[in-house]
């Protein structure tokens, strides 16, 4: 019975070990700007990267959020980023993914859910700005690794007076 | 209340030269701290401003907690079903009645004291009144309740007890617009849930000149414009339409679409499926209005500004936007939705969708404004260039949307406020009311 729950804590703590460092270097890869990539080898075809409305404070499907993208629409705000025409991010700001907290708070077969705290600074324009959230991801499982099919990032502010806009993927 | 008045006369901000066609603005009126701090008092503390939207207050007891025009308000529907809106503000000590944003109460209670008011504003009650001596009577310590009134839903307030006009005086040739929006249902409007609320570090009035700037699109908004091409949709570099000046500081652009309308205007970026149900309410809207009106209601694009600082724009999604100062070099900006009670649920996702995918801190437009404005600010750092232009167009008589007219009209009103001579509804009509034969 010991043994069990040994070998069962050591898988558990291997799965957590491998979610941790996939989150890790999705954060390296935003980061380092390397948007195609990440679009490429990190998400899967049905991707849906959600930023719900800070007055609203977690999913509502009724409520309108700020960022609801599909696969096609998140296709097009790296295009637009890579290229050069996102005016606000040219030149690109300097960003910094701070993850913590990481959880995986069920596993349903097909995927896992997994939460994690974070924080973006972005620096850029003569700007400093640092986005507080709660990221809830579904985990696919694809080999060794995963793919992301939903990406949920709650912002914790109240308000984005100070931030302005959000002009990056968080 | 009385206010010191800079002389104007030999150092105007707004400089309107009708024969020389030049309309330039000097760039303190974007920097300076008693700009900002007279802005207030002449403008903010006595116009009609915008509080926000019946249908967030629904129901008898509902109430929205917000700022307006620098200060904390209460709007609630009294349980007599009338709406109002208070100072929120205890008139014992002073403390804030509701630090919740929304919410539904029979009362309100201060959290200092437990004095207790009715969601009609009386005073019911007080703890230990004994403490009081006989001249004390609850009648006398009711809510600040401000003057407010409500136009086809939209709901205002003065702070002025003098303002001369009525909400509708005073709205002026807005009311056009204003009907054109809320016609748009027959069950009536409704805010969508969640606000976008965020701002800028640039002086408020840059984002009222953006909003109704039509000849930024192509420049500033490249990759929205390559988003549409990317749909199917094209926008041209002249759009059509024209631009209006309203009277009493409001304006207006008018154009055709480039993209879809949620409403009943259909485009390729809109699935298939959607368009009988589209053309439906079009042809629905005709009976209603009459071929003219109808086309008018479901097929044009308009942003309409209301002088000082709310914006209507309504396009691919229709959007109330309000425009607050913070000092002279902030702003905050509290957008949402406003859309048809009755519209089709997956009508409703598509203009949700699409709202996103252009307005709000995260779509694929606004980032760019916010980030100009702030540019402009930093850009008047430099005192050597005194001036901004806002010419374009005064030498028509129909302006084009590309033109600046509804600046200039909202630059005019905001001048004539400033240096205190704004009682006349006849002098702002006899300006430059460009474009006021077009309808």
């Amino acid at each position: 019975m010991t043994s069990e729950v040994i070998v069962d804590e050591a898988a558990q703590v291997r799965l957590w070990h491998r979610v941790s460092q996939f989150l890790f270097r999705e954060a390296r890869m935003l980061d380092e700007w390397r948007l195609n990539e990440w679009y490429d080898e990190m998400l899967t075809d049905d991707i849906r990267y959600v930023v719900p409305a800070t007055d609203v404070h977690g999913e509502s499907a009724d409520a309108l959020g700020l960022i609801d993208d599909n696969a096609a629409r998140l296709r097009q705000r790296i295009e637009q980023l890579l290229n050069g025409e996102v005016w606000c991010e040219d030149p690109r700001s300097r960003t910094n993914r701070v993850i913590s907290n990481v959880e995986i708070l069920a596993d349903q077969g097909s995927y896992l859910e997994v939460a994690a705290n974070v924080v973006v600074y972005r620096f850029g324009h003569g700007r400093s700005d640092a986005y507080v959230g709660k990221y809830r991801f579904e985990l696919v499982p694809e080999g060794e690794s995963f793919r992301i099919r939903r990406r949920l990032v709650v912002l914790d502010h109240e308000t984005l007076y100070e931030h302005g806009k959000i002009s990056i993927v968080l | 209340m009385t206010i010191e008045l800079q002389p104007p006369v030999d150092d105007p901000i707004v400089v309107d030269d009708l024969e020389r066609l030049s309309f330039r603005v000097d760039r303190r009126a974007y920097t300076d701290d008693d700009v900002a701090t007279r802005e207030m008092a002449r403008i903010f503390d006595r116009c009609w401003l915008y509080v926000g939207h019946e249908s967030e207050v629904p129901e008898p007891g509902s109430y929205v907690s917000r700022d307006v025009g620098g200060r904390p308000v209460i709007m609630s529907r009294g349980s007599d079903g009338v709406i109002r809106v208070f100072a929120n503000s205890c008139t014992h000590r002073g403390a804030l009645l509701c630090s919740q944003p929304a919410g539904q109460v029979k009362s309100f209670r201060c959290p200092y004291h437990d004095w207790t008011f009715s969601n009609k504003g009386e005073l019911t009650g007080v703890p230990l009144p004994d403490g009081y001596g006989p001249s004390f009577r609850k009648a006398d310590f009711g809510l600040a309740t401000h003057r407010s009134d409500s136009y086809r839903g939209f709901v205002f307030v003065t702070f002025d007890p003098e303002q001369p006009r009525t909400l509708v005086e005073y709205l002026a040739g807005a009311t056009e617009y204003i009907d054109l929006v809320a016609d748009q249902s027959e069950t009536g409007m409704e805010v969508i849930q969640g606000a976008q609320l965020h701002g800028a570090q640039a002086n408020w009035k840059l984002m009222m000149e953006n909003s109704v700037d039509i000849y930024h699109f192509r420049a500033l908004h490249k990759r929205y414009v390559s988003y549409m091409q990317s749909l199917g949709s094209v926008p041209p570099r002249r759009r059509g339409g024209f631009a209006r000046a309203l009277g009493l500081g409001h304006g207006a652009n008018e154009l055709p679409p480039a993209a879809a309308r949620p409403l009943a205007h259909w485009t390729p970026m809109f699935d298939p499926e959607l368009r009988p149900r589209m053309e439906a309410t079009a042809a629905r809207f005709a009976d209603k209005f009459g071929a003219e009106r109808a086309e008018r209601i479901t097929g044009m694009n308009r942003a309409l500004l209301i002088f000082p600082n709310l914006m209507i724009i309504d396009a691919i999604a229709l959007t109330i936007r309000k425009i607050d100062p913070v000092g002279a070099n902030r702003m905050s900006i509290t957008s949402v939705a406003l859309a048809p009670k009755d519209e089709d649920p997956e009508i409703r996702e598509l203009r949700k969708s699409h709202y996103l995918t252009f307005l709000g801190p995260a779509g694929f437009a606004t980032p760019d404004d916010i980030e100009i404005v702030e540019s402009c600010q930093r850009g008047y750092l430099d005192r050597t260039v005194r001036y901004s232009d806002l010419s374009r167009g005064m030498d028509k008589e129909i302006p084009e949307t590309t033109d600046e007219l509804p600046a200039r009209e909202f630059w005019r009103q905001w001048d004539r406020l400033m240096h205190g001579d704004d009682g006349h509804f006849e002098v702002a009509q006899q300006a430059e009311l460009q474009g006021t034969e077009k309808r």
